[in-house]
């Protein structure tokens, strides 16, 4: 117990900085994690109150994403969606894969690495285009779907990497059947939980809380994967009040999201994993190389401009939640430990090049000496 | 002139719209709740951009609207574009001597204006449907409703000493 709160006070302490500082926090928690716990000052350990709190986090993580996924929206923009995508995936999936591999890794520790390697952070980079004010530029659209397209390959990841035994039609079958009786209750009381989610007394919460905790705790019982049963219920409750269940299940995640951060960091032994110190920085280094690659291959491909690519590039070299996510649900020791010092050197590198891509972009000008290109604005379609 | 809006997600609603002179205009309605808008003038290569809280920018959409606006003296034009774009200005005063110590009866202000107040603030009391017999103080704010000719005829002929 004293270790979650000596842990917490360290995190709103880096909270305080890095907001004044508009760094972002999730690399700094990390990091706090890898100086408290057994990489470091061995201060604090997980035990079982950390263990539960952390996976309420990722819960909420999980859940949260869920509710931004609008299947419709996503159906209507399917081409950009996939074009961009795709050229994501396949370069950094691909690069992830080997670089792992070539560390070492046995082939499914590649994969996980290969997954961590090519989601991005979705709230790095939208929290970066917002607070640099970018949002008018025309790959700044680019980026917002780029964001949906990973995070709809990590839905499907979470769907078909499981630990279960049992054969994959039967869990297909189970999920469906789950599925199904999820969207008869909220579309029959739909009226009903609308009703509940008005109420300003403890019921909205309480009902957002144990939905969460009890679909997950559902698909454990019958050996369903639990993450992506709680993305898909998220989803399904979307259609009902996005807003109102952001707005109730906002406050764990904040809280217990930085949780699971401090506490993947503590529970990491950096060093134990065989991997070496200079082997990880590289890891990091070809992290962010690969999307300069795919950056480039996306900005050249979509707005025709090598500078679109770089802009696109410096808003999506952060990795973040996601990748921290994988490594925790499937990582072992050694893959956890790359993939956090990968989070931490592309997050705050990411965020430095993002605040300076105009100045880059600028200097790539004068070196080329090309007359300097007129953003043009992205267009907007109907809704 | 077109506008056109866009929900980006994560990120908020995204209104663009092109004035006559090619200059654009984005507002994006973001989900903290804060909007941002850009202007960028169609010879111009970089955006300038101001982030406002949703009462700036309602401020903002009152000066914008056209109607009079200073510290002291706020007013906001209402259009009710469905009822053969009927418009009715919705205006505040202060009241100076000239007003002070007469009530509404005797100022006979919607007979000779037309204007109709509804409502007074009086240091941190507000009377709302202030009646006949009610009378004013220096430093009154009033709120008064009505055309804006005849708020200007109010503030002309009864107002101003």
């Amino acid at each position: 117990m004293e270790g979650i709160v000596l842990a917490l006070f360290v995190c709103l302490i880096l909270a305080l900085i890095t907001k004044r500082l508009s760094l972002p926090s999730i690399p700094f928690y990390i990091l706090a994690g890898l100086l408290l716990g057994q990489s470091g000052l061995q201060l604090v350990a997980s035990d079982s109150v950390s263990q539960f709190l952390t996976q309420l986090g990722l819960l909420f993580l999980l859940f949260f994403l869920g509710l931004e996924i609008k299947p419709d929206r996503i159906w209507h923009n399917q081409s950009r969606i996939l074009q961009s995508g795709l050229i994501d995936l396949q370069i950094n999936g691909l690069i992830g894969f080997l670089a792992a591999y070539a560390l070492g890794f046995s082939l499914f520790d590649s994969v996980i690495v290969a997954a961590a390697f090519f989601i991005s952070s979705t709230a790095m980079a939208v929290t970066s285009l917002i607070e640099n004010k970018k949002l008018l530029m025309r790959e700044s659209e680019t980026i917002v779907w780029l964001m949906i397209f990973e995070d709809i390959v990590l839905i499907i990841f979470l769907a078909f990497i499981g630990t279960s035994t049992e054969h994959p039609l039967i869990i297909l079958a189970k999920i469906l059947v789950v599925l199904g009786m999820i969207i008869a209750i909220t579309h029959y009381g739909k009226r009903y939980i609308i009703s509940v989610l008005k109420r300003d007394d403890e019921l909205p919460v309480l009902l957002t809380f144990s939905a969460v905790l009890g679909i997950a705790a559902l698909a454990v019982s019958i050996g369903i994967p639990e993450s992506f049963m709680v993305i898909a219920f998220g989803t399904i409750l979307g259609t009902i009040d996005p807003i109102a269940f952001e707005l109730h299940s906002r406050p764990f995640k904040d809280v217990f999201l930085v949780v699971f951060f401090v506490f993947f960091g503590i529970s990491v032994d950096i060093f134990a994993g065989g991997v070496s110190i200079p082997a990880i920085i590289a890891v990091s280094l070809v992290a962010i190389g690969s999307k300069f690659l795919s950056g480039i291959a996306i900005g050249k491909v979509i707005h025709k401009s090598t500078f679109s690519g770089v802009e696109i590039w410096s808003n999506t070299i952060g990795r973040g939640e996601f990748s921290i996510a994988i490594a925790a649900l499937y990582g072992s020791a050694a893959v956890s430990g790359t993939i956090a010092a990968m989070v931490i050197v592309t997050s705050i590198v990411g965020a430095f090049l993002a605040k300076y891509s105009q100045t880059m972009q600028n200097a790539m000008m004068k070196l080329k000496k090309v007359v300097p290109v007129t953003p043009v604005p992205a267009p907007a379609g109907e809704e | 002139m077109g506008l056109r809006s866009i929900n980006l997600p994560g990120i908020g609603t995204k209104y663009e719209l092109e004035t006559e002179k090619n200059d654009l205009i984005a507002i994006f309605f973001l989900k903290s709740g804060n909007i941002q808008m850009y202007t960028l003038p169609h010879d111009t290569p970089k955006p300038s951009v101001v982030e406002f809280s949703p009462g700036e920018a309602r401020r903002l959409g009152t000066i914008l609207s056209g109607a009079i606006m200073e510290a002291d003296r706020e007013s906001v034009e209402i259009a009710f574009s469905a009822l053969s774009d009927l418009r009715i200005s919705v205006h505040t005063f202060v009241i100076r001597k000239k007003m002070a110590g007469h009530s509404l009866e005797d100022l006979q202000v919607r007979a000779k204006t037309g204007v109709t107040i509804i409502a007074v603030s009086r240091g941190d009391k507000n009377v709302i449907n202030p009646p006949p017999d009610f009378v004013f103080q220096v430093g009154d704010a009033v709120v008064a409703i009505g055309e804006t000719d005849q708020l200007k005829k109010f503030e002309r002929e009864i107002l101003v000493e």
